[in-house]
């Protein structure tokens, strides 16, 4: 009896071990998500989300917001304190969702404007942030309300952005100085300036067709000089197929001449590596890179000049944005933290330090700021106007990305630039419209 | 032990952690999936169901094309590949007297190390800015972009991960076989040396016969486990470039956490336990075993 009773004690308790994982967090005090505890002396303990390593990055952007991180911590002490969850960029929106899924989405997390922060509106995971906005005169600090376009849903505001970077050409001024080549203005130029640049014996351009979104925003840029018109093609109104993708995908095969050799595969990091180490002579990015390729080679800067993108009228631009949690306990304590982010001393390192443009109206110091910013600004002043990312301009973000890899396809020659047209076609006709 | 046997409550109550870790970790959630592989399901609001769409869908997928031909060619030279190189050295290494151990080990020790750390080993040995091609570059040659070409039916960086994953994994294959080589009795042998047999004769007659249920054993760990590929590719290419190398696993990772269709995901997983399961169903049926006394 004792050791039937027993192997009875036993088998229970295994069990149990076995479904020890498999519980729910309900009971369990956490940092993290919407089920965050109080911690000790009622100090309102939440968390943020964040697309790299604060502590391993170089990025300059990013060690500003570890600064800031640390700043609200302990001007809060006591009362408030937050603890950064991050991850790569790669990894960073399946581990998002993963913890969305599990209800522990983070109280603040970071997040790209256009149908990346839909995905957490239209279920009703980011909550509006309106009434943060407008007490204390916080929204008056931006710079206009325009920032706010892409992250407004029926009026009502989701997400605050932190900084906007604008894509442009970045060039090292060295090398064109050595291959006779003057800052190109027009499509013909660009190529011409590639073509010289070649024969002086560099690589014209660098580029990352292994993230696919960066060989995309120049595909976004050649859509742009053709008059692709997105809202026209998501209404039906328009066609991909009216020849002016097909002539974009044309320029875009005829510019990959010029890439690196390793285009197919290098990611994004080692694309502007390969332009901060001088091994090419252009590199087509965010001015977010101004931050990584100072951060990574200081001595850089003096030789790194910005134009824009040749043959268009407009300039990408897109924006980092915070969104919270519609889930979290202490709201006060998330809106606290985002007002840190675009505080004064948050805004002019973004410009002083980070290169990047702010979204409030703070004072800077030009003189300090990275040499780039400068050029980035008269690129932004000489724009017409600005269009975000393709890929984060479409109606979802498989749509974006189904866009981003018609265009690899094209580039390594899998699709007809003609295909690539009718398989977005395609597309929209079944998903979009 | 007999009394124990025949005791049901102590089989049901011994029986049941098994069970119910069977039931909740893997039946409930491929009965889940099942179900969800037929609704329109991102994840974040809840799942609604639009019948064979998603089934529909993986036709018209190109990636899913790429995905099931290297999931296809990954388990046609994991199958092969395994058996001959697994069988080859366990034959080497059962006839060999010295430091048998040693080689065994070596051999062996890829299959205990991370994938996750071994592929980014591979990785960094195959990027052109390291490893193999700088060594090329010494010798005025320039190497291919072992990780990118995308040219051909079977592309280069599949190749490359192929017979990666084949030097990780054979030391498995080959622990298999020598496990049942050395349980050959040795009187089998000398009696067919007797005979007039030399040793790949009798290599051939005595122990390709006799280890016949460990190969249909590893073939099918092979196959289910090269079906199944994750770790090396995502570390290595993850999936790229455009997705060429994707097999089913990283198109079904891609499509779940990535885009968030988690209804497409589930599809795809049905897809692949289809497979395994045809597979696993052919390898049984093919390679007939009887059972000799050893």
């Amino acid at each position: 009896m004792k050791k039937k009773l027993m192997a009875v004690i036993l088998s229970v308790a295994m069990t149990a071990a076995l479904l020890t994982g498999c519980g729910g967090k309900e009971d369990t005090p956490a940092s993290g998500g919407g089920t965050e505890g109080t911690a000790e002396g009622g100090v309102q303990e939440i968390t943020w989300m964040f697309w790299d390593d604060l502590n391993a990055t170089e990025d300059l952007i990013s060690k500003g917001y570890k600064e800031t991180i640390d700043r609200f911590n302990a001007d809060y002490e006591g009362k408030y304190h937050v603890t950064p969850i991050t991850t790569n960029l790669e990894e960073y929106y399946p581990k998002l969702n993963a913890l969305v899924a599990s209800n522990e989405t983070p109280d603040v997390f970071i997040v790209s404007p256009g149908p990346n922060l839909t995905v957490y509106v239209d279920p009703g995971v980011a909550a509006p942030l309106d009434d943060y906005l407008a007490a204390d005169g916080w929204k008056d600090s931006f710079t206009s309300d325009a920032v706010f376009s892409q992250m407004t849903y029926d009026g009502q505001i989701y997400a605050v952005p932190l900084n906007i970077a604008a894509a442009c050409a970045f060039y090292n001024t060295e090398m064109f100085e050595t291959a006779g080549v003057a800052v190109p203005t027009t499509w013909d130029e660009m190529l011409d300036a590639c073509e010289k640049l070649q024969a002086a014996g560099y690589t014209p351009i660098t580029i990352s067709a292994g993230t696919a979104w960066c060989l995309s925003m120049v595909a976004g840029y050649l859509c742009e000089m053709e008059g692709v018109d997105l809202a026209a093609l998501e209404d039906g109104s328009a066609s991909w197929e009216d020849g002016k993708m097909e002539s974009a995908g044309a320029k875009l095969k005829e510019l990959s001449q010029y890439f690196q050799k390793t285009a197919a595969g290098d990611t994004n990091d080692v694309a502007t590596a390969n332009f901060y180490n001088e091994e090419a002579a252009i590199l087509i990015q965010g001015s977010w890179a101004i931050a990584q390729i100072n951060g990574s080679n200081p001595d850089f800067e003096s030789r790194c000049g910005v134009f824009q993108f040749p043959g268009v009228e407009r300039i990408i631009a897109k924006s980092d944005s915070l969104a919270m949690s519609s889930t979290t306990k202490y709201p006060e304590a998330c809106a606290a933290l985002m007002k840190y982010f675009t505080d004064d001393i948050s805004q002019k390192y973004t410009a002083e330090i980070g290169g990047k443009i702010p979204v409030t109206s703070v004072e800077y110091d030009a003189s300090v700021a990275p040499a780039q910013l400068e050029y980035v600004m008269n690129v932004f002043g000489s724009a017409k106007g600005t269009f975000g990312f393709y890929n984060e301009s479409m109606p979802s973000t498989e749509a974006g990305a189904f866009f981003d890899d018609e265009m690899v396809s094209v580039f390594l020659g899998d699709t007809t630039p003609a295909d690539a047209a009718a398989n977005m076609e395609d597309f929209y006709e079944s998903n979009c419209r | 032990m007999d009394k124990l046997l025949r005791d049901r409550k102590a089989i049901t109550i011994f029986l049941a952690p098994a069970l119910v870790l069977f039931v909740v970790v893997l039946f409930v959630p491929i009965c889940q999936s099942v179900y969800y592989s037929f609704c329109d399901y991102k994840g974040l609001t809840a799942p609604e169901f639009i019948g064979l769409k998603n089934y529909k869908d993986l036709f018209k997928d190109k990636s899913m094309v790429f995905a099931l031909k290297n999931s296809l060619f990954f388990l046609v030279f994991s199958c092969v590949a395994q058996l001959v190189m697994g069988l080859f050295l366990a034959a080497l290494l059962t006839n060999i007297k010295k430091g048998r151990n040693l080689f065994k080990n070596i051999i062996y020790l890829p299959c205990v190390l991370s994938s996750t750390a071994l592929g980014l080993l591979w990785m960094f040995i195959f990027s052109p800015k390291l490893g193999i091609n700088q060594a090329l570059e010494k010798f005025g040659v320039e190497g291919p972009l072992w990780l990118m070409d995308t040219s051909g039916f079977i592309i280069l960086p599949m190749w490359v991960i192929a017979f990666v994953a084949l030097w990780q994994y054979v030391g498995q294959s080959m622990m298999l076989y020598m496990a049942q080589i050395s349980g050959i009795s040795k009187s089998l042998y000398e009696a067919s040396y007797i005979d007039g047999c030399n040793k790949p004769k009798s290599f051939i007659h005595i122990t390709l016969p006799l280890i016949k249920p460990m190969v249909a054993t590893a073939m099918s760990l092979n196959a289910i486990g090269s079906l199944k590929f994750f770790d090396l590719i995502y570390n290595m290419t993850e999936g790229g470039p455009n997705h060429r190398t994707e097999v089913l696993a990283t198109h079904l990772y891609t499509q779940g956490f990535k885009y968030n269709k988690y209804g497409y995901a589930s599809a795809i997983g049905v897809v692949l336990i289809i497979l395994c399961l045809i597979v696993t169903g052919l390898i049984n049926k093919f390679i007939k075993t009887e059972n000799y006394e050893m």
